[in-house]
């Protein structure tokens, strides 16, 4: 990670976009910082802990979402600059507290909520767009559209926040939170400011200690003067601009990301003298009288924004508005069916829509040409499938879940939930999760199939989280089970790390986002203490897992916990050597021939092994495996050897 | 000649309760697994040309006149009971075996001797635990052997057992099997499999007498429900006209009508033609009428030289089995294969479906008769 914390101002530093946001997070004084590790923001506090200690701020890893935001009010109303970060979906997860922090406002300490979009899904269980979520919570929101901007916006916003007395929104994306850019540097202050919890009434920002003789209706009406306050500013804030054409042909709308697409377009298309680009950095309240003002430019308009039509619909709601006889604009975009909403956009896709606006013919790249890329990148990559790693415990743990289910034979299943061990829909799991939503849901699923036994359920239920996704969500679910008497098994998949994230420190970890050690959480004397049978199993023992997980199968009793524990082979092989050497012992190995028909390379998966097709033998790839030993077991002809390394 | 694999098996045999839970698929294949009761398929096997799975099971295509020639030089059908040396009573002599035995111990008595002789070095067995419920195991010396004597009447996957067995290591192995077991065996030996325990391994066959068995899985549950199975000693049916299965515990015996266990018989049992496990080296059942001795019917020359010297060296007590009994053994055995032959007609609905069995025209219209 880069030094987010060198005071040099005026110098340029490469920072991803996520340590843009860190940095002008310090740059505006920042005290505190807390956020659960989602993908595409957990750089954001990672990049923040590892400086904290020195440069005298606080930052955790909390447990969730929810606890990182209210942390962070916590220390707003005690008068310190705040900031909280997650991705798409801890927005959903806080915004019981958001609608009612906006009604309270925040403290004197400024306060930002960082919110990563992942279009696309590319490491997410769910495409969102959480602009709109600024909109029904009533929160100023805005998108930086470079690295640059992520920095100078989000010092920006500390101010805006801490003088609106509201809390604030960024939004942020995949790539500009993980492309790198040139960032110029601002100063970082030097005092720290003290913390103390006012306990005087202050109209400007209603305290939650006083919150309770206002009635609810006028604290609404106050939030709704501070969103008008926010507009204001917005009319002249400097991230937003136009540039292009006194009366361009076509003016694009557009902000973040999509911003720089815009501009690749046009410049690809070379229609700089007739297409504008307004570009919006203020999303949410609208800077209605800038957009009008830029819009009437033109008698065409196209939204460029991904997933929803955010600003599309805020625009056109607003033109909604104009007198009876004024001038609208033709208004392209989702609606009309030249932006998608959904997916990431690209350079092309913006081309496209362009070109089919002006009615011009553009072929990007010749046909030949972008299939020889193709095949050019996939000669640079193995071929296989999404998959565990090699000496991942949760191969193993499906393994026996697999033939535990299988075996009991009452067409049992899985519950998944989110983390690495998602890839258990596929071949990587032996597709035996069925199904995956939110953190903590499939726990909460098994909760309702476990109650089913009077309509004639009798199939059993696995449901499977991870070590962190089971302090983060998990707990209530299983107290549930255990309180409503629901049948099913909870596997705590325990590889002491938030793996998928980057092995993010948990209550399980003993250390916290600071380096610090900590007491740990132990996950069996929870649940124990809940009165759940526990068993606590090495899933590289896959008989003594799979006879477990059968014998809880058929006990009675509301919910059960299996824990899984076996470090993540990624975090193991940074500290241990290898436990074995493996090698294949070819006159042992029987290939393709009946007893065998290729079960290591063929069902188990593990990239470790591969499949030499020419000697009709498996073969251990020596790079690539770890030395788990576990394929030893699953071999029917014991072909595969491991000597103790 | 077969062009199947798991999934037939799956779908033809153990989908349509025809499974004998002989263990014969499982073992040394990664795909199959038995597990109280069931054979499972864990992961889809993608063999079908000479799938061992299909093509040893018992329940597939088994070609009887072709077997019967190739392990006896005799077309199948010729008695009622099998190709036959020598038919005879016998009971072991060791009074300590006789008290642990079924009937009259000669099967122990048998292998005990094998062992000590060095015609083999272990004996695939059922094994019933401590809990009651039967378990394939491999004796390799006389406590062993006396652990596994007495029967649970309950289906037992020895073969798989068998299966396992590393080729290296045990050389030479005895069976105790099921007639449906024995027949999985010589459909190896008659076409011996890759890559398991070379069939040549196998050197004595000692097969069992059966009219059906009972599933391993229901009825466990039942004697689990109705009674303390840590002190069961023995269970018997005692020949007709009894009617009873009994439980014996160290002071008492309990008794169950017999119908109300036969609900729990394997659904496979009423398609099986064999009653006396005709391609064994020796069949052992018990004698009806004659307490504490066993029926003993000798096929192969291995058998012959097995008995030769249990005779030599005073193991067993051998007579001579009373004509009546040799004739109402006959009578049962050939009622078993009409039942059988009928059975399968009646539920596939057609006569051709008996091609499976490559029996002779004449004998399948002797049977249907």
């Amino acid at each position: 990670m880069a030094n987010i914390e060198i005071d040099a101002p005026g110098t340029s530093q490469l920072l991803i976009g996520n340590e843009a946001i860190a940095r002008g997070a310090l740059e505006a004084g920042i005290g505190f910082a807390a956020a659960y590790p989602g993908t595409p923001s957990s750089e954001i506090l990672g990049s923040l802990a590892q400086v904290a200690k020195k440069i005298g701020i606080y930052a955790e890893w909390s447990i969730n979402e929810m606890v990182a935001i209210e942390a962070a009010a916590g220390a707003s109303f005690a008068g310190i600059r705040a900031l909280a970060a997650m991705k798409q979906n801890g927005v959903n997860v806080v915004s019981d507290f958001l609608a009612n922090l906006v009604m309270t406002g925040t403290g004197k300490g400024g306060l930002v909520l960082v919110s990563c979009d992942d279009p696309s899904a590319i490491s997410s269980s769910n495409e969102q767009d959480t602009r709109p979520a600024a909109k029904w919570l009533d929160i100023p929101l805005v998108e930086p559209g470079d690295f640059q901007e992520a920095k100078d916006m989000t010092k920006w916003l500390f101010d805006l926040a801490e003088e609106m007395g509201t809390i604030c929104m960024l939004r942020s994306v995949t790539r500009i939170a993980h492309a790198r850019g040139n960032v110029r540097l601002g100063e970082l202050p030097n005092k720290p400011r003290k913390a103390h919890f006012e306990q005087v009434h202050d109209l400007r920002n209603v305290m939650p200690t006083t919150f309770i003789p206002i009635p609810s209706p006028f604290r609404h009406l106050l939030l709704h003067i501070k969103l008008d306050k926010a507009r204001e500013k917005f009319e002249s804030s400097p991230f937003n601009r136009y540039v292009g054409p006194d009366k361009p042909e076509l003016m694009i709308i557009t902000s973040g990301s999509c911003w720089l697409y815009s501009q690749d377009a046009v410049e690809a298309l070379k229609l700089k003298d007739r297409v504008g680009i307004l570009k919006l950095g203020t999303l949410w309240p609208l800077p209605e009288r800038f957009v009008i003002e830029h819009m009437s430019k033109s008698d065409k308009v196209l939204f460029v924004e991904e997933i929803d039509p955010f600003i599309e619909g805020n625009v056109v709601e607003l033109a909604g508005n104009f007198p009876p006889n004024a001038a609208r604009p033709v208004f392209y975009g989702k609606r009309s069916g030249q932006i998608n909403a959904y997916g990431e956009l690209n350079p092309d896709m913006v081309i496209k829509a362009i070109a089919n606006i002006l009615g011009l013919t553009y072929q990007p790249r010749d046909i030949d040409y972008s299939k020889k890329a193709e095949a050019a990148a996939k000669s640079n990559v193995p071929d296989r499938t999404m998959t565990f790693c090699a000496g991942c415990p949760h191969r193993a743990t499906f393994w026996s879940i697999k033939n535990a289910l299988k075996l009991d034979g009452r067409d049992g299943f899985v519950t998944g939930d989110i983390g690495c061990y998602s890839m258990a829909l596929g071949p990587a799991g032996f597709f035996q999760v069925r199904t995956m939503h939110c953190m903590g849901g499939g726990a909460g699923v098994a909760n309702g199939l476990g109650k089913l036994g009077q309509f004639g359920f009798d199939q059993p239920v696995i449901a499977v989280v991870g070590d962190s996704t089971f302090y983060h969500a998990t707990i209530p679910a299983l107290i549930n089970g255990i309180y409503n008497q629901s049948k099913f098994i909870l596997v705590i998949l325990d590889n002491s790390a938030t793996a998928m994230t980057g092995f993010q420190p948990h209550p399980g970890t003993g250390i916290t986002a600071m380096g610090e050690p900590t007491k740990v959480v132990s996950m069996e004397a929870l649940c124990r203490s809940l009165g759940a049978h526990v068993e606590v199993c090495d899933p590289f023992d896959l008989k003594a897992t799979t006879n477990t997980l059968l014998k809880m199968m058929t006990e009675d009793g509301g919910a059960k916990v299996a824990i899984m524990r076996r470090s993540c082979e990624l975090v193991r092989i940074k500290k241990e050597k290898p436990p074995y050497k493996v090698h294949i012992d070819i006159d042992k190995c029987i290939g393709e021939a009946c007893g065998c028909d290729r079960l290591c390379t063929r069902i188990f998966l593990c990239p470790g092994l591969v499949w030499d097709k020419k000697a009709g033998k498996s073969k251990i790839d020596e790079v690539i495996c770890s030395g788990c030993g576990v394929c030893v077991d699953i071999c029917p002809q014991g072909a595969i050897i491991r000597e103790a390394a | 000649m077969t062009s199947k694999g798991c999934k037939e098996l799956i779908s033809e045999v153990i989908d349509t309760k025809l499974c004998a839970l002989c263990g014969a698929c499982t073992g040394n294949c990664p795909y199959l697994a038995y597990y109280k009761g069931r054979i499972t398929l864990l992961d889809n096997c993608s063999k079908t040309d000479e799938a061992q799975c299909y093509k040893y099971c018992p329940r597939t295509y088994i070609d009887m006149n072709g077997i019967s020639q190739k392990l006896f030089g005799t077309s199948y059908g010729e008695n009622e009971i099998g190709t036959v040396k020598d038919v005879l009573m016998a009971r072991a002599a060791d009074v300590s075996i006789r008290e642990k035995a079924q009937y009259g111990g000669t099967v122990t008595a048998l292998l005990s001797l094998a062992l000590v002789e060095g015609l083999i070095q272990g004996a695939v067995l059922t094994k019933t635990s401590s809990d009651k419920s039967p378990a394939p195991f491999l004796a390799q010396n006389a406590d062993d052997l006396l652990q596994c004597a007495g029967s649970s009447y309950m289906a037992c996957p020895v073969l798989g057992r068998l299966n396992q067995i590393d080729k290296i290591d045990c050389s030479k192995l005895g069976i105790v099997a099921m007639p449906c077991q024995v027949l999985s065996i010589a459909k190896m030996k008659a076409e011996p499999p890759q890559n398991r325990v070379s069939i040549g391994n196998v050197k004595l066959v000692i097969g069992l007498f059966c009219t059906w068995a009972l599933s391993p899985d229901k009825f466990y549950q039942f004697l689990k429900e109705n009674l303390e199975l840590a002190n069961v000693r023995k269970f018997d049916i005692p020949p007709p006209p009894a009617n009873r299965f009994d439980v014996y515990t160290a002071s008492d015996r309990s008794s169950f009508p017999l119908e109300q266990i036969r609900q729990f018989t394997m659904p496979t049992c009423a398609y099986c033609l064999d009653m006396t496990s005709e391609f064994a080296d020796v069949s052992v059942g018990s004698v009806e009428g004659i307490e504490g001795w066993n029926t003993v019917i000798v096929r192969t020359d291995a058998g012959s030289d097995l008995m030769e010297r249990a005779k030599k060296k005073g193991s067993l007590q051998i007579d001579k089995l009373p004509a009546p009994n040799l004739e109402h053994l006959k009578e049962a055995a050939l009622l078993k294969k009409k039942r059988a032959l009928n059975e399968i007609v009646k539920r596939s609905g057609d006569k051709k479906n008996l091609l499976y069995l490559g029996l002779s025209p004449q004998l399948t219209k002797k049977l249907l008769a």
